[in-house]
């Protein structure tokens, strides 16, 4: 492989990592923020029980969510200045508005609600998960809006050899970047809404103590499930009709379609391969297709069986069927991911800058470096990570440390 | 204007996080045993996620406002600041997990994560410095970069003197020589801040064309991020009375 496979290899498991684990911090952070809701109006004991034992498996999974997502944003920076350079003015303030309006926010008010537990007052605590919930979608729609640039550039004019901003709107409102949007963060929801049930249904059927919290949760996992798959049909539909040509050729592959999609990039850029790779454009829809429809049709099925008390206690099978449903979103949204990304080569901005000329001026031996360091160091942590969420989720909310102290009894001094 | 919006976020950074930094560093003196290191952890840990999101502002920032000194730094300073980035998630992943499992050999070793990543962060912090400043690279840039990286540590156990009680207060003032806990604070803070104005000055602060929109966008922000860490601050304004989350 040459340096640009490689940093393109390095930019994709370090984005993807981070899509796995940001997937399951949108949806989570909503229920958590929906549960915490509900126990601190309702002040139900099992409703706190519920929000103590999913707010501790959102927290494992969003420090993973935190650190592949650092090591990306400097990566636009270390591997692919000729991007940030020829476009920066313009989707770098999609990045520069992320980072302050959402992930500032999102992060300070994180260690409000994880230390602020039992010290805050229960309103403000509460409103406290609710400012994270939100600037967690604020931090998806702007990212997203700087992802819709690159699929489809708009509000910008070229000047020398970069692009200004000259509509900001019309960067925002760029379809490529809305639709998405909500595909997205729609997907997130599917993924908490499984995770939610797979989990609640492992301890149902293990029969475990607590029944009362996992019969709970189990409704509010299926019951976001089947209105949340039905929503993301609608927005994963209405986007295929923005897909760029050269990805619907792809898509269908269709030669002509291939073809003319060739032949009219030819016209505009002169000779060059201007074609996505098809196997990975259909694998990825396939893929993705293949396995909305069987979320499609478990959501369904157990919208209808969670009606019925004796099955939600009893019914092995069908917990054991939730149980494995766990990796499949995430397994849908990578493959969704696949689908935008690899149909939008070989272009990094479409139809403006290939991906090629989006590269930093970096050696062979530096790129291997890096790629060694970041996916020695993330391989180690999603495995210990993921063996830790396994082994919170299997103890249950016995064994939760968040908010399980009392405000400290002393009394305390004033450092500042 | 585009300048001080950097130069705000950067040096929040260098003296909200290099405080985190510092600590880290010191966490094998201050806390002696797990539990007084727990307790030497609980000093920074309802900050750290507000204060290293000051760097990621600061990236932010640059993506945006200075969009061609953004890759200019990073790809020309490739191997540091990936060593950076390496030593920051080590770090963080050492405050998130050691608290997570009971057990003496998982906690040591992720106490180990934090003491070595904070260690890893000071020392690439201080060769990036040694590059911007007096245009050092390659092992020779080692031994300037001791210079920050000592700061940082310093800066540490002066935080940590305003934050810990009792022995682990006594070990955090080591320093200071009878000065007052602010004082040597203060004196630590100013030191990072001037390291940073230097380095500011020595770099091509060259803004792309994106200020216009952006910085009335940042500048309605900034009142709010700033409000929102002062609520941090004032609800943890405690010294701390026992171990945290982590």
């Amino acid at each position: 492989m040459d340096t640009l496979d490689l940093a393109r290899l390095q930019f994709a498991l370090t984005a993807g990592a981070h899509f796995l684990f940001v997937a399951l911090t949108l949806g989570l952070a909503t229920i958590v923020a929906v549960i915490q809701t509900r126990a601190t109006f309702g002040g139900n004991p099992v409703h706190l029980r519920m929000t103590r034992f999913w707010g501790q498996l959102y927290l494992i999974n969003y420090a993973m969510g935190i650190v592949t997502g650092l090591v990306m944003e400097f990566q636009l920076g270390l591997s692919w200045s000729g991007l940030t350079n020829y476009a920066g003015d313009v989707f770098g303030s999609a990045l520069a508005i992320e980072t302050l309006a959402a992930f500032f926010v999102e992060s300070t008010f994180l260690g409000l609600w994880i230390f602020g537990w039992n010290r805050l007052n229960r309103w403000a605590h509460l409103a406290v998960i609710w400012v994270v919930t939100l600037t967690a979608y604020a931090s998806a729609f702007f990212i997203m809006t700087a992802n819709g640039f690159l699929q489809n550039p708009v509000g910008h004019v070229l000047e020398g050899d970069r692009l200004r901003l000259t509509d900001f709107g019309a960067m925002v409102a760029n379809p490529a970047a809305q639709l998405a949007f909500w595909h997205v963060l729609v997907g997130g929801l599917i993924t908490g809404a499984f995770f939610v049930a797979g989990v609640s249904a492992y301890h149902l059927c293990r029969r475990t103590p607590e029944q009362d919290v996992f019969r709970k949760s189990l409704r509010i996992g299926i019951g976001l499930a089947l209105p949340a798959v039905f929503m993301n049909a609608v927005f994963g539909g209405i986007s295929f009709q923005t897909l760029q040509p050269a990805k619907t050729a792809a898509w269908t592959n269709d030669a002509g379609r291939l073809a003319e999609a060739q032949a009219e990039m030819v016209a505009r850029f002169g000779p060059g391969d201007y074609l996505p790779p098809v196997g990975w454009v259909q694998a990825g829809g396939i893929t993705m297709l293949t396995l909305f429809a069987v979320m499609l049709a478990v959501a369904g099925l157990s919208f209808l069986l969670m009606l019925f008390r004796p099955v939600v206690r009893g019914f092995r099978l069908w917990h054991w069927l939730l149980v494995l449903m766990i990796p499949v979103p995430f397994v849908t949204m990578l493959s969704g991911w696949i689908f935008r990304e690899m149909g939008r080569q070989p272009w990094a901005v479409y139809g403006l800058l290939r991906t090629s000329e989006a590269m930093s001026p970096v050696t062979p031996g530096q790129m291997r470096f890096s790629l060694i360091a970041f996916c020695a160091t993330f391989a180690v942590l999603i495995a210990v990570n993921t063996w830790l969420l396994a082994r919170q989720a299997r103890r249950g909310p016995g064994a939760v440390a968040l908010g399980d102290r009392p405000a400290d009894a002393p009394v305390p001094v004033p450092s500042f | 204007m585009e300048i001080l919006i950097l130069a705000f976020f950067v040096l929040g950074y260098l003296v909200l996080a290099g405080a985190d930094i510092g600590v880290g560093m010191a966490l094998p003196y201050l806390g002696r045993s797990p539990a007084e290191r727990r307790e030497v952890i609980a000093a920074i840990a309802p900050f750290f996620l507000g204060n290293e999101v000051w760097l990621v502002a600061a990236a932010g920032v640059l993506a945006g406002l200075f969009p061609r000194l953004e890759g200019e730094l990073l790809h020309g300073n490739y191997p540091v600041v990936v060593t950076l980035l390496v030593a920051w998630v080590v770090r963080d992943m050492g405050l998130w997990l050691r608290g997570r499992v009971p057990g003496a050999r998982w906690q040591a070793f992720w106490d180990g994560a934090i003491v070595a990543g904070s260690w890893g962060l000071a020392l690439s912090w201080g060769t990036l410095l040694a590059h911007v400043l007096l245009g050092i690279r390659g092992p020779a840039a080692a031994l300037p970069a001791l210079v920050p990286a000592a700061l940082f540590g310093t800066h540490g156990l002066t935080f940590a003197a305003l934050r810990l009680r009792g022995t682990l207060r006594e070990r955090a003032a080591v320093l200071s020589g009878g000065a007052g806990e602010w004082r040597t604070y203060a004196l630590t803070s100013a030191a990072l801040v001037v390291v940073g104005v230097l380095a500011g000055l020595r770099l091509p602060l060259e803004p792309g064309s994106a200020g216009p929109l952006l910085v009335p966008v940042v500048l309605t922000l900034l009142p709010f991020l700033v409000a929102a860490q002062a609520w941090v601050w004032w609800t943890f304004r405690h010294r701390v009375s026992g171990p945290s989350y982590l």
